[in-house]
């Protein structure tokens, strides 16, 4: 792994200054209706796509903040990249 | 093989500065600026190696580092590839994988055996019967392979670093030095990386009354003086990463060089021919001809004769001819040989036989070459053998594509130039010269430079797509040059046909293998092992290709090639790690602690003191007296905002509305899925303002966590670590208070500041944060202060404490006397899977909070019923199980030891396991296998110390 990822507040950084932290999705807000299949599902399961992947990215070796980003989980190419 | 006298104005050889080095015990005389191979040969020595699996004589072959042939250990270094190993005075150098030399070598028997060696024999021989396997392998071992790594040898250091440029141009050949002129006269940075320890690629040894010779030394002078292209020279790219990121060995340093556009001008790889005995040492390419003789000055035989397939094999006849080595016979495989050219018109008048449409067949000789067996390309007619020492073979190669091969593009096959082109390339991606199968002198330039301006486009202010249009044009104008004969393979002839000479691969093991049906390129490449040893196919891939194609009648196109990975050359493991750098963190502290004496040892990123003097009286100070502990490596969060209780109540399995101003609290943070990941206490310390802490390792993730279930919200948090602003002390025992007393206004009665209170105000006139607990189960106040006041605080405590006998104490004993508080430490006495409710934890999980990180599935978790405990144990016979030992029930493991201590103020060895949940009632044994011995030991499920708590509340 070595791509480039354009942190909003830093520029293009090397990937090995960031956290990567997940496919962008959202915490159920009745966890409490959710039978356990559901919630395992929240936890559990990703959908992995292959081609471009809206995710979370932290930037630990710079400006220590969570952003969002598209990725091609093909290619690694970060498309683009903006705050929450 | 000798000097020649007089070495041609080219060489890189200086004849003045005598070396010395060690060859297999005997002093070998060399001059500065040799490598080890033309020292060698310039003292007679011909034999470099065994082959692989035959262990038959090999000699010089490619002299670029690519081929099997010349690999030696040089200073306990294997496999070192000799013909491109600068001589060092007192070098030791030894062959390898011949015994007791490659002269004579013992295990030449093998060759009696080749039955034994088919196509895919490590399929098919040797692990017949079972039993034997072993013997087969020992032997084998011995037998096969390369190199060994000596032990003994002290390791090297290897260094790293990191560089950038906008235009990387790998190649420093005619092509690779116009392309990095023109880049860098575009206004771009330019890197460039040569593998050979000078600029000009194969001009630079073509002869030095050439013109191409003339055209390097001209371009090389402008690179240098141009200050925006920094030459690496004597290395090597051998990966082409995302992110144009390059990965280059120079010597014993790996660089990373991050580019914006790469020019890739990398060459050809010249490749061998396929016919009977063509592994015979005397036999070599010419390029490795053309190197010995214009760089090194060194004579490869006295009667050569060539066989080339394009005008270059001209140029290496006429360089041999130069050196007054006698030719014998020129052969070449195309139909005509153009009459205009001075190296023709040069053989003519020497008198040598030009032999149109013809090519070796067969050599012959035991150790070394003395014949060949000349004949028609066509494979009809007469054949001629002719006597001989040296045979050279020029008949082309393939363009160096592996690189932006790497990084996306495609070979494809052009069937007129027999050759793979590049295509389709990566961003950013360019190819130059030979290597984008551009052969003709000038063009070479030519392309250089368009390649090098199109790689500075958009980088400099000056467009210069009009200069690389006209360059373009003059390309196409230039008539196109053809390397490479139709065929790799010679018609017929006698001996074994080397296809791939790393792995010792004939051409009837090919043709076996396809007619076994593995005839896909991928599939024959990896049972018959073609093309996967030392230079992985850079000799021999498309002879096989052709062999391929042509037994499954198929086009090169249609049977295709085999996919290129980095490394594109062997690097050594030292070079891709590089130096270990492990820096530490010390406490504001430390310099305390050192003066102490104290043992310190690493723990994660920090130093910490383990142990001043012993657990026995450290403790007993703590029980009895005083004692003070460092604990600045806790982690540090200060939490301000109107929202900071919803955010607490969030992350947190406990309740945070109902802490009042001046308390603090235990609380236990777990994801989604019910894991326990982190604790530590926070406090109040103003309606807005709480403080936190956090293990010493998990500040990092929490602080992550806090931010991410923040990010995209309108929480008003202010999320700030303040980790190294601080740092802290545990002044722990039942004199405490009074030690802290003597230091600060603050009232301490345990009315106004009792157990879980907490309170800002100054200590020794420092400001100060100071929370009552009980880590350790006595009373204790752990006092925070500017991380900058850290030695000043230490000194002032100890002193106060002197009355009392206070006395300093360690991890160790802090993880005694929480081990006997049954306090757990996550990471530790948890794991990836442990939820709040096994870890006795139920108590902090705050179900009527209507939500918080973890509620849903630490509710399914108790719902389907605890299956498994943590749990306290005494050892019946005070042993100390190992941490990480299993709890055994009927013979199966049923749990594990995660802490384990000796204490000695219990005189008991103690302990936490995790037992089934039925095992988890007192006095229930448990079976603890550890170290090979049966542990007896009795479950204990309060703390062993104090269980009502009163020292550390009182
Ligand atoms: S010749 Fe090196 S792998 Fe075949
Ligand atoms: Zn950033």
């Amino acid at each position: 792994m070595s791509y480039l990822i354009p942190c909003p507040h830093c520029g293009q950084r090397d990937v090995g200054e960031f956290r990567f932290g997940g496919e962008k999705g959202s915490r159920p807000t009745n966890p409490d209706q959710l039978n356990a299949s559901q919630w395992a599902h929240y936890t559990y399961d990703r959908k992995n796509v292959m081609g471009m992947q809206t995710e979370w990215w932290y930037h630990r070796g710079g400006c220590r903040q969570w952003f969002l980003a598209t990725r091609s989980t093909i290619t690694n190419i970060v498309e683009k990249t903006w705050l929450p | 093989m000798s000097r020649l006298s007089t070495p041609p104005s080219s060489t890189l050889v200086n004849r003045s500065k005598p070396l010395v080095f060690e060859y297999n015990g005997r002093r070998i005389d060399a001059c500065e600026g040799d490598t080890v191979a033309s020292a060698l040969m310039a003292s007679g020595v011909d034999i470099l190696s065994r082959s692989f699996k035959y262990h038959r004589p090999r000699g010089h072959l490619c002299g670029e580092g690519h081929c099997p042939n010349c690999m030696m250990n040089v200073d306990g270094s294997p496999n070192v590839r000799i013909c491109s190993e600068k001589v060092c005075n007192g070098m030791v150098v030894k062959h390898q994988n011949a015994i007791p030399s490659p002269e004579f070598d013992l295990l030449a028997i093998t060759q009696k055996f080749d039955f034994l060696m088919p196509a895919g024999f490590y399929y098919k021989i040797f692990h017949k019967p079972r039993f034997m396997w072993p013997v087969f392998e020992h032997f084998i071992r011995k037998v096969a392979g390369l190199g060994v790594v000596d032990g003994k040898t002290p390791p090297y250091r290897y260094e790293r670093q990191h560089l950038r440029a906008d235009v990387v141009v790998v190649g420093g050949g005619p092509s690779g030095l116009s392309a990095a002129l023109g880049a860098a006269e575009a206004g771009a940075s330019v890197t460039l990386v040569e593998q050979d320890s000078f600029l000009g690629g194969h001009f630079r040894f073509q002869n030095p009354e050439s013109s191409g010779f003339k055209k390097v030394l001209e371009l090389e002078k402008q690179v240098r003086a141009k200050s925006n292209i920094r030459v690496l020279t004597g290395a090597v790219a051998f990966g082409l990463y995302e992110g144009n990121m390059l990965g280059v060995v120079q010597g014993r340093r790996t660089v990373r060089i991050r580019a914006k556009r790469v020019v890739v001008a990398s060459g050809i790889l010249e490749r061998p021919f396929v016919f009977g005995n063509n592994d015979l040492p005397g036999i070599m390419l010419g390029r490795a001809v053309q190197r010995l003789l214009n760089l090194y000055g060194v004579q490869p035989g006295k009667r050569a004769v060539v066989v080339g397939s394009n005008d270059r094999a001209l140029d290496v006849a006429a360089d041999l001819l130069h050196a007054g080595v006698e030719v014998a016979a020129y052969a070449d495989q195309r139909e005509r040989i153009n009459d205009s050219l001075e190296s023709v018109k040069l053989l003519k008048s020497k008198g040598v036989a030009l032999l149109p449409a013809t090519t070796a067949v067969s050599a012959d000789g035991k150790m070394h070459i003395r014949s060949v067996t000349l004949g028609p390309v066509a494979g009809r007619g007469e054949n001629i053998r002719l006597d001989c020492d040296l045979l050279v073979l020029s008949v082309g190669g393939d363009p160096a594509i592996h690189l932006v091969q790497q990084g996306g593009a495609r070979g494809f096959f052009e069937e007129h130039r027999v050759e793979f082109i590049a295509k389709r390339l990566g961003e950013g991606h360019f190819v130059a010269g030979d290597s984008n199968g551009v052969h003709h002198e000038d063009s070479i330039l030519l392309d250089g430079r368009r390649a090098g301006l199109a790689a500075a486009q958009g980088l400099g202010s000056v467009d210069h797509a009009a200069e690389i249009a006209d360059l373009e044009s003059r390309l196409s104008a230039n008539p196109a040059v053809v390397l490479n004969p139709k065929t790799m393979v010679a018609p017929d002839g006698s001996g074994k046909r080397f296809v791939c000479v790393c792995e010792d691969v004939t051409e009837k093991d090919v043709c076996d293998a396809i007619r076994e049906g593995f005839d896909g390129i991928e599939t024959l490449k990896r049972y018959s092992t073609v093309s996967m040893g030392p230079c992985q196919g850079k000799m021999c891939q498309m002879s096989a290709i052709g062999i391929c194609a042509r037994e499954t009648n198929r086009t090169i196109e249609e049977t295709g090639s085999t996919v290129s990975r980095p490394p594109f050359i062997p690097i050594t493991l030292g070079a891709l790690t590089g130096r270990n750098y492990h820096p530490h963190k010390t406490v504001p502290t430390h310099s305390r602690h050192a003066a102490l004496n104290a043992k310190v040892i690493s723990l994660g990123d920090w130093l910490r003191p383990e142990m001043y003097s012993n657990p026995a009286e450290e403790s007993r100070a703590v029980h009895e007296r005083v004692g003070l502990i460092d604990v600045s490596t806790l982690g540090r969060i200060d939490l301000r905002g109107t929202d900071v209780v919803k955010l607490l109540d969030k992350v947190y399995i406990n309740s945070w509305g109902n802490l009042k101003v001046g308390r603090t609290r235990y609380g236990v943070m777990c994801d989604d899925t019910g894991i326990v990941f982190d604790d530590g206490t926070c406090a109040r310390l103003g309606d807005q303002h709480y403080f936190m802490t956090t293990t010493t390792s998990g500040v990092d993730g929490v602080y992550q966590w806090l931010t991410s279930w923040m990010a995209g919200t309108s929480l008003d948090v202010c999320v700030t670590n303040v980790t190294s602003g601080y740092g802290g002390v545990n002044i722990a025992g039942p004199r405490a208070k009074e030690v802290l007393g003597k230091l600060t206004s603050l009232n301490l009665d345990s009315k106004e500041f009792p157990y879980m209170g907490c309170v800002q105000g100054q200590v020794a006139g420092v400001p100060c944060i100071l929370f009552r607990i009980g880590f350790v189960g006595e009373l204790g106040y752990e006092v925070h202060f500017p991380s900058f006041y850290g030695e000043y605080m230490w000194d002032v405590i100890m002193d106060a404490g002197k009355e009392f006998d206070i006395r300093p104490f360690g991890v160790e004993t802090q993880r005694i006397l929480r081990l006997q508080k049954s306090h757990i430490i996550i990471g530790q006495d948890t794991d990836a899977i442990t939820n709040p409710l096994e870890a006795n934890l139920a108590w902090a999980v705050k179900f009527d909070k209507p939500d918080f990180i973890g509620r849903r599935a630490i509710f399914e978790a108790k719902k389907q019923g605890i299956k498994k405990s943590l749990v306290g144990f005494v050892t019946r016979h005070g042993e100390v199980p190992e941490e990480g030992t299993q709890v055994m029930e009927n013979g199966y493991s049923v749990g594990r030891v995660t802490s384990a201590r000796f204490s000695p103020h219990l005189n008991k060895s103690i302990g936490l396991a995790w037992v089934p949940t039925a095992r988890a009632k007192d006095g229930q044994p448990i079976l603890i296998r550890s170290k090979g011995e049966w542990v007896i030991a009795d479950v204990v499920t309060h703390p062993f110390y104090d269980p009502e708590g009163a020292r550390m509340k009182g």
